[in-house]
C-alpha cells in the first residue's frame, strides 16, 4: 500500500493555487467597479446609535439625534454604501459644526435639498409640482422629497403598490379613504391588483398638479382612457374599451374636446368621466352604490339637469353603439340616414347629371347642324 | 295655389306677355325661407363640426359658440313662425275649398317623371308638357316640406330636451340629434344640387323673387298651363 505523503500532493496543492489566484484575478474586477465602501456609517452610530441622544431646538422641540442601525439596514441608500455624509454634507468632523436651525421642519426643508445631489431629475420635476408651489405661497408643511420617501428609512416607494396611497394618506387620508372604497381601491388593497391605477397613476409622481383647475379637468378623460381605451386591459376584466371613443363623440365628449383644444383655461361643466362615475370613489356599475347603478342614474343627471325627469336617463345612450335594443328611436333614425337618404339624394343627383349630359349634347348637337 | 289670372300689359314693341306665377305673399315667404334657412345652415355647420380646427377658428370664444346659438335661435323662430303661416294659410284655404291643388302630387307627376327620363335617355325626343308646377317642382317643394318639417321638430326637442322628455321617451334625444344634424346636411346638399341646378344654370328662373314668368317660359316649360290659362296651342308653328 502506497501511503499519501504530503510531498505527493504537492503539484496538486500548487494547481489548485494557481486557480484560485487566476480567478481572484477576474473575480475582483467587477468588486473594483463599485463605490468604494464608506465607513462612516459606524464611526457615527458609535454615537448617533445611543437611543437617548438628543438636543433641543431654539423653538423648544426636542429633536432626537438616535439614527437605529435596523432603520439604516432596511434603506435602499445604506446598502448601496451610500451612508450619513452623503446626505449630511455639511458635517464631516468631531465636533460637528454648529447647526442653525430653529425647527425641526426648517431642519427638513434644509436637508431635503441633498436629494438633489444624486435624483436632480425628479428633484427638477418637483419643483413643478402642486406642492412646491404650495411651499412658495408659504406653506412650511408642504411635502419635500423627505416627507414621502423618508429619511434614514428611505424605501421603494411602490412595494407594495398600496404602499403609494398609505403614503400620500399621511396629508390626503379622507380621499384615500374614499379611495379604498372605490372599484380601484378595492382591488388594490383586497389582491394587490397590478393593473388598477393608484393615486400617483393618474396625479402624477413628482410633478403633481393642482387636480382641480380647468387644464386638468378637460384633459381628465383621456387619463382615465390611458387604462379604459386599452383593449387588452379591458378584456381582462371584461369591460368595453369603447367607452372613451363613444364618449368622444357625445354631446359632452364633443364639448369637453372643443375647450381642451382651445380654451383650456375656461371652466366647463359638461361632463367629464368623473362628474358621474366619481371622483375617488368610482364603482362598477353594477355596484347599488355605484353613481351611474341605473337605480342612480337620474340623480347623477340632475346634478347638472336638475329639472330632469325618469324619461331623461334613456336620452344618454350610455357608452354604447346604436343598437335597436338599447337605442331603438336612434337606431330607425340612423337606419333611414343610412339607407333611404342617401338611395334619395343619389336619384336626384343621377337626375341632374342626366340633365346636364342631355343639355350638353343639345348644344353640341344644334353647333353641329 | 293662387287665383291665376293673366296680367294684360299695354303691347310694347315685342308685344310680352307675363303670367302670373306667384303672389306677393308667396314671395315674402321664399325670402323668408331663404333667408332664415341660410342663416341656419351659416350657423348651424360650425356648431355640428365642432370637433374641426376650421369650425373651432370660427368660434374661437365660447362668447362666440353662445352668439351663434343665439342667431340660431333666432333665425329657427323666424322660420317656424314662417312655416306655421305658411300652413295655417293652407288649412284656412282648404277649410273655405280654394286650395289649388297645384302643389300636390298626383298620377300624372309619375308619367312626366318617367316620360322625362326617357327624354333624357335619348329614348324620346319630346319633352312632357307640365302644368303650373312640374315634378321638379314639386320634389323641391315636399322634400323641403318634410325636411324642414324634421328639422323643426327635432331642433325644438334639443333645444328643450329637459320640457321634451317630460312625456316623451329620452331615447328621442339622441335621434333628434342625429336627426338634426344629418337632415341639415341632406336638406343642404338637396338644395345645392336639385334647386340650384334647375333655377340657376338649366335656366334663369326668377320668377319666385318676381313673381311672373314671360310667355316664351311659360310656353317652354308649363305648356299645359299656358294652354289651360290662354287657350291656345303652347308650340307656335315655327316651332319644330
Amino acid at each position: 500500500m502506497k501511503t499519501r505523503t504530503p510531498y505527493r500532493q504537492m503539484p496538486w496543492l500548487i494547481f489548485a493555487g494557481i486557480v484560485v489566484l487566476f480567478v481572484s484575478l477576474f473575480a475582483t474586477i467587477p468588486a473594483n467597479a463599485r463605490p468604494p465602501m464608506q465607513e462612516t456609517e459606524k464611526y457615527c452610530l458609535s454615537c448617533h446609535g445611543n437611543s437617548s441622544l438628543s438636543m433641543t431646538l431654539p423653538s423648544g422641540e426636542k429633536l432626537s439625534l438616535y439614527v437605529s442601525q435596523d432603520q439604516l439596514d432596511h434603506s435602499v441608500h445604506s446598502s448601496k454604501g451610500i451612508e450619513c455624509e452623503a446626505c449630511h454634507n455639511n458635517i464631516s468632523t468631531y465636533p460637528h459644526p454648529e447647526q442653525k436651525y430653529a425647527t425641526k421642519r426648517e431642519l427638513s426643508l434644509n436637508y431635503y435639498q441633498t436629494c438633489e445631489k444624486c435624483h436632480s431629475a425628479n428633484y427638477a420635476k418637483a419643483q413643478d409640482s402642486m406642492h412646491a408651489q404650495s411651499a412658495l405661497a408659504g406653506n412650511e408643511n408642504a411635502p419635500v422629497c423627505t416627507d414621502c420617501h423618508g429619511h434614514h428609512d428611505t424605501q421603494k416607494p411602490d412595494e407594495p403598490r398600496s404602499l403609494v396611497s398609505e403614503t400620500c394618506s399621511k396629508c390626503h387620508g379622507g380621499i384615500v379613504d374614499i379611495y379604498k372604497q372605490s372599484v380601484h381601491g378595492e382591488a388594490l388593497l383586497s389582491e394587490d391588483n397590478p393593473d388598477v391605477p393608484v393615486c400617483t397613476d393618474c396625479h402624477g409622481v413628482h410633478n403633481i398638479q393642482d387636480a382641480r383647475t380647468d387644464q386638468f379637468r378637460v384633459e381628465s378623460p383621456e387619463l382615465c382612457a390611458r387604462c379604459h381605451a386599452d383593449k387588452a386591459l379591458m378584456d381582462k376584466y371584461g369591460l368595453s374599451s369603447d367607452v372613451y371613443s363613444i364618449y368622444k363623440r357625445s354631446w359632452h365628449g364633443v364639448d369637453i374636446s372643443v375647450y381642451k383644444a382651445r380654451w383650456g383655461t375656461v371652466w366647463h361643466d359638461s361632463a367629464v368621466c368623473t362628474d358621474c362615475h366619481g371622483v375617488h370613489d368610482m364603482r362598477k356599475t353594477n355596484d347599488p352604490a355605484s353613481k351611474v347603478n341605473p337605480a342612480n342614474l337620474l340623480t347623477a343627471c340632475q346634478k347638472c339637469h336638475p329639472t330632469a325627469g325618469p324619461n331623461w336617463v334613456d336620452a344618454w345612450t350610455g357608452h354604447n353603439e346604436v343598437s335597436l335594443e338599447r337605442t331603438p328611436i336612434l337606431f330607425y333614425v340612423d337606419k333611414f340616414y343610412t339607407s333611404f337618404t342617401p338611395f334619395i339624394l343619389w336619384a336626384c343627383i343621377i337626375y341632374v347629371l342626366l340633365q346636364i349630359i342631355h343639355s350638353i349634347v343639345d348644344r353640341v348637337r344644334s353647333t353641329l347642324s | 295655389m293662387s287665383a291665376k289670372k293673366t296680367i294684360k300689359r299695354t303691347p310694347v314693341a315685342q308685344q310680352e306677355r307675363f303670367f302670373a306665377r306667384f303672389n306677393l305673399g308667396q314671395r315674402w315667404e321664399h325670402a323668408l325661407l331663404f333667408l332664415s334657412v341660410t342663416v341656419l345652415l351659416l350657423t348651424g355647420l360650425p356648431q355640428k363640426y365642432r370637433d374641426m380646427s376650421w369650425s373651432q377658428d370660427l368660434l374661437s370664444t365660447p362668447e362666440r359658440l353662445d352668439l351663434i346659438r343665439q342667431i340660431h335661435h333666432i333665425a329657427a323662430i323666424v322660420l317656424t313662425l314662417e312655416a306655421i303661416y305658411h300652413i295655417g294659410r293652407a288649412i284656412y284655404l282648404m277649410a273655405r275649398r280654394k286650395m289649388s291643388a297645384d302643389m300636390f302630387p298626383n298620377m300624372q307627376d309619375i308619367h312626366d317623371a318617367w316620360h322625362m327620363l326617357q327624354y333624357l335617355l335619348f329614348l324620346r325626343k319630346d319633352k312632357p308638357a307640365f302644368g303650373k308646377y312640374n315634378f321638379e317642382q314639386k320634389v323641391t317643394y315636399w322634400f323641403l316640406f318634410f325636411g324642414l318639417a324634421l328639422m323643426g321638430i327635432s331642433g325644438f326637442i334639443i333645444w328643450f330636451p329637459v320640457q321634451f322628455t317630460q312625456f316623451l321617451p329620452g331615447g328621442v334625444v339622441p335621434a333628434s340629434k342625429m336627426a338634426h344634424s344629418t337632415e341639415a346636411v341632406v336638406a343642404g346638399i338637396f338644395i345645392l344640387i336639385w334647386h340650384f341646378y334647375h333655377v340657376h344654370i338649366e335656366r334663369l328662373n326668377l320668377s319666385i323673387f318676381t313673381g311672373r314668368l314671360t310667355e316664351d317660359e311659360m310656353r317652354k316649360f308649363h305648356a299645359k298651363e299656358y294652354e289651360r290659362v290662354t287657350g291656345q296651342p303652347a308650340s307656335k308653328p315655327d316651332d319644330k
